[in-house]
């Protein structure tokens, strides 16, 4: 079911990033790359520069040096809105919903859908439309949201990581980020977001998320690679690879399989 | 469908909604208290209407004073709908009372040098009114939204600057050469064939329409989402320092109207009058339900807001009661209407910092 | 489908119109709220319109009538229009009112004249007081002149003189500058500095005269023009360290002004008869309401009380606080 490195070009790749803040050097020449319809786990120690890495790459922060391709041609991903116009969305692990507004304003937060006619232009909403394709969207996911009316700030944890992953996925062309998409959920709506992860990718589009969690990498990522210190250390294929490999690398205790 | 609105926290559910066990007492309870906010103010202005009705039957409930009620809170609504926006989106402007002083100057100014009395004249005035409140306005709104200073030291500044520049243009002497079209129609004028104020039928007009704005179009929407949570429509792609511009830039105009207005009603540029304008206007919104800390609110609450303290006011000196204690029922009022949103905000946003009074003091991008 | 705001919105439709109903269907006569009137002070909390009140309701209780007291709590027209109109709701048979602005009360008061109360104008004045049935007011330019002359006994040498005003416009405080200024350019030893507004703030007027003894050590006397700024002044002179050197002569005579007179820091205040002109006020809104005549324009005086005459004869001019 899955495949490892395929001959294709990466989706999104990575060449040489650093970045620094202040004196911390968060990536120091780290790469990355994933293909279409992969699913990459992206695992560190804690200040390896997971988080910088994601966010270096779905536009919401500048990198000193180093290129970024899209599908083979070099871009500048200025802002998260020039990222998302490639196809890129991500979820941060503090969500960005806006607690006050319901699930389908979040979900189309920015992206509205004009009604039709002339009152579009003036900034009226065809809210019955984008009402229906949130709930087809959250469906899809296998999510329970009690009421798209009601403000998500009101819903549990794991309601609104089903809310914010949605999004992302129902707008995401090429690649969806998340970090930590499990972090705080329970066992219940941890399986759905692995099962909504292997869908995405079945969809064609590729798949990378931050854990800490090994069993999780192993079972439902392609490859995983691993930061250490700024740099990428090694890619393993998770198919293949054993947790005192994944531990090893994330620690420095062994070399990478690949360097 | 079903109606659509898309004010957050005031939604019934859509009838083919089963709730899911685990969250079911949770959100049913939240949306109860957050629809009962609405509920609850105004029950509390039908009760007090109700009490001085009893209290004084041939006075209070006449037409001639309920009259007088709403064409005094008239100008105090013009300048709620932009507060109502500015708040919405955890803002405050302080200036608005001074703007409106600013623009009645000179506007009062420039109608005297151009000579006449005619709707010409008039025109150009309210022209020129709006002009100075969309300045002070632009001005707020860049340094908030650019410049990234908080909204309540700058609004506090152009208060202060605003103020100062009116007594400086006048000497501190006002200005009582108002061409008489304006007080006549607009200040003390009537709908045609009716007894309606027509200062408030503008008023009435313009709460409509932002109303809908504010509830209905992607510009409310968005004010919500950077009142609710600034970050998260930055992340979306929302420019939320354009939108804070335009959101400071309203108020300022509406603050402009509202200086020719007040310059119709009182026939006079009132300098050292407004004293207590800015503090009403906010205690109407907030008592209306909006919260200070942003994300919730709406333009009928502010209506309703802006009624309570002008009635309690009203019936207090029709019954007689002292001066002060119709302070002592306003604040009173104000302190539960606060305590009563600041509930509502624990249970609807769980899982975030409550330090939110930090938005009025800190601009965090 | 009807939401829980569209309910909202009909339901507070409903009850108002119901009271609308309720309200056009009585009485809505002319002005005639038997044995009751009001007075509106200029602002409350001030011990002269203090005293106008202990006159009023004094002289009420003689007549027979009650007495109503609203006030609004700055000299701001904008927060006195609604406290009127809410007045003239309860249809008194006659207000009397300290305006707060010559233009901005006109319009409100022809309401309430046109209601059939009577209106009496009480210390300050309208554009047009015709609409009035009588205006009172002490003789204010008689009162600035007589300032001067207590501030030439008090440094016959003459030297520098300063004014601290409320707000240009106020035809009160106006009024009495006038009549300094006309005594003061009739004496050439003295040097006019001109006139400066507290905007009725007392911590403002400190500033302006600490500013104004900055700019000229060798002042010898100030006229504040009302309570306000006479409270103001006199915290300047004394925060300047000039008491022995400024005389200052302050319009009214409140509590803390008499003491103020008391310690030194003021030498004299010219005191209106505020409880007269309440007096006064009642008795000319009687007359009206009776249909007998009355008097169009009443002038009351003042009088000077200095640290010689307080304990004396003075004390009975002092402004109440309470009545």
């Amino acid at each position: 079911m899955a495949t490892v490195a395929p001959a294709a070009t990466p989706i999104l790749e990575a060449r040489g990033l650093s970045r620094s803040f202040g004196n911390v050097r968060a990536l120091d020449d780290a790469d990355f790359d994933i293909y279409p319809g992969e699913v990459v786990a992206l695992i560190g120690d804690n200040g390896a520069g997971k988080s910088t890495m994601v966010k270096a790459l779905s536009g919401s922060l500048a990198v000193d040096t180093g290129e970024i391709l899209f599908d083979g041609t070099a871009v500048d991903l200025d802002s998260p809105t020039v990222a998302a116009e490639l196809g890129i969305e991500t979820v941060f692990q503090d969500l960005a919903l806006a607690p006050h507004l319901n699930a389908q304003q979040n979900m189309f937060l920015g992206r509205e859908l004009p009604a039709k006619g002339p009152l579009g232009r003036l900034g009226f909403l065809d809210v019955s439309t984008m009402r229906k394709q949130s709930q087809d969207a959250l469906d899809e996911l296998g999510a329970t949201v009690r009421s798209l009316t009601v403000p998500v700030g009101s819903m549990s944890g794991g309601q609104q990581q089903a809310i914010a992953i949605a999004r992302a996925v129902a707008w995401a062309k090429g690649v969806v980020f998340l970090d930590e998409p499990t972090a705080a959920l329970g066992v219940v709506q941890t399986r759905n977001v692995l099962d909504t992860i292997r869908r995405v990718a079945d969809r064609g589009v590729a798949v990378v998320f931050i854990s800490h969690s090994m069993p999780h990498v192993m079972e439902v990522a392609d490859r995983v690679q691993v930061l250490r210190m700024g740099k990428r250390v090694a890619t393993l294929d998770a198919k293949n690879t054993t947790m005192e490999e994944l531990v090893g690398a994330m620690t420095g205790a062994t070399t990478g399989a690949t360097r | 469908m079903s109606n659509q609105t898309i004010s957050p926290s005031l939604e019934p559910l859509p009838p083919g909604d089963r709730p899911s066990r685990h969250t079911f007492d949770l959100v049913e309870s939240l949306g109860k208290l957050a629809r009962v906010q609405v509920f609850q103010i105004v029950l509390v202005l039908a009760a007090i209407c109700l009490v001085f009705s009893i209290m004084a039957p041939g006075s209070f409930p006449e037409w001639g004073n309920i009259r007088q009620i709403i064409q005094n809170v008239s100008i105090l609504a013009v300048l709620g709908i932009g507060m109502t926006f500015v708040i919405v989106t955890s803002g405050i402007d302080l200036s608005v009372g001074s703007v409106l002083v600013f623009s009645g100057v000179v506007s009062a100014k420039t109608m005297a040098a151009i000579g006449g009395d005619g709707w010409g004249v008039a025109a150009v005035g309210i022209v020129v009114a709006l002009g100075c409140g969309l300045c002070w306005g632009l001005l707020n709104g860049f340094l908030i939204g650019k410049a990234k200073v908080p909204p309540l030291i700058v609004t506090l500044g152009t208060l202060g600057g605003a103020l100062g520049l009116s007594q400086v243009i006048t000497g501190g002497v006002d200005i009582r050469d108002v061409p008489p079209v304006l007080v006549d129609t607009i200040g003390y004028g009537n709908l045609p064939a009716t007894t309606i104020p027509l200062i408030s039928s503008i008023a009435l007009v313009l709460v409509v329409i932002f109303g809908i704005v504010l509830h209905r179009t992607k510009f409310g929407l968005y004010t919500f989402a950077v009142g609710s949570k600034e970050q998260s429509a930055r992340r979306v792609g929302i420019k939320v320092d354009m939108h804070l511009v335009k959101i400071y830039a309203l108020s300022g105009t509406l603050a402009g109207l509202a200086g020719i207005l007040s310059l119709s009603q009182y026939g006079t540029t009132a300098i050292a009058g407004q004293s207590q304008t800015n503090l009403n206007v906010i205690a109407a919104v907030v008592i209306g339900g909006t919260s200070l800390f942003g994300g919730i609110g709406t333009m009928f609450g502010t209506v309703v807001g802006l009624f309570i303290p002008a009635v309690l006011q009203n019936g207090f000196v029709i019954v007689g009661v002292q001066p002060f204690w119709q302070q002592v029922a306003v604040g009173a009022v104000l302190i539960a209407a606060v305590y009563f949103d600041q509930r509502r905000r624990d249970a609807a946003s769980r899982g975030q910092s409550s330090s939110s009074l930090k938005r009025l003091w800190s601009r965090s991008p | 489908m009807i939401t829980s705001r569209t309910a909202v919105v009909a339901l507070s439709v409903a009850s108002v119109s119901a009271m609308f109903l309720a309200g056009c269907s009585s009485d809505s006569g002319s002005g005639g709220g038997s044995g009751k009137i009001a007075f509106i002070q200029g602002v409350s909390g001030d011990e002269f319109y203090i005293s106008m009140q202990c006159g009023i309701e004094a002289a009420a209780k003689d007549a027979g009538v009650t007495v109503d007291t609203q006030g609004p709590v700055k000299f701001d027209p904008t927060l006195q229009k609604p406290i009127v109109d809410s007045v003239v709701a309860s249809r008194p048979s006659a207000i009397l009112i300290a305006p707060t602005d010559v233009a901005a009360m006109q319009a409100p008061l022809e309401a309430a004249s046109r209601a059939g109360i009577k209106v009496v104008l009480v210390d300050t004045t309208l554009e047009d007081p015709s609409i009035a049935v009588s205006s009172i007011s002490s003789d204010n330019k008689g009162g600035g002149a007589e300032a001067f002359s207590a501030i030439e006994r008090l440094s016959p040498a003459g030297g520098k003189v300063l004014v601290i005003s409320t707000d240009p416009g106020v035809s009160t405080a106006d009024a009495r500058v006038e009549g300094f200024e006309e005594a003061v350019g009739a004496n050439s030893a003295f040097d006019y500095l001109g006139v400066q507004y507290s905007h009725n703030d007392p911590a403002e007027a400190a500033r302006l005269v600490s500013a104004a003894l900055a700019k000229d050590p060798d002042i010898v006397g100030i006229f504040a023009a009302n309570t306000f700024a006479a409270e103001g002044t006199a915290t300047g002179v004394r925060q300047a360290g000039k008491q022995d050197q400024v005389k200052i002569v302050g319009f009214d005579a409140g509590p803390a002004q008499v003491k103020q007179l008391r310690e030194g820091t003021v030498q004299a205040l010219i005191a209106q008869q505020p409880g007269t002109i309440g007096t006064d006020g009642v008795e000319q809104a009687m007359a009206a309401i009776d249909d007998k005549p009355v008097t169009a324009e009443i002038s009351t005086g003042f009088h000077v009380i200095t640290a010689d005459n307080i304990d004396g004869e003075g004390a009975q001019y002092v402004y109440k606080s309470s009545c």
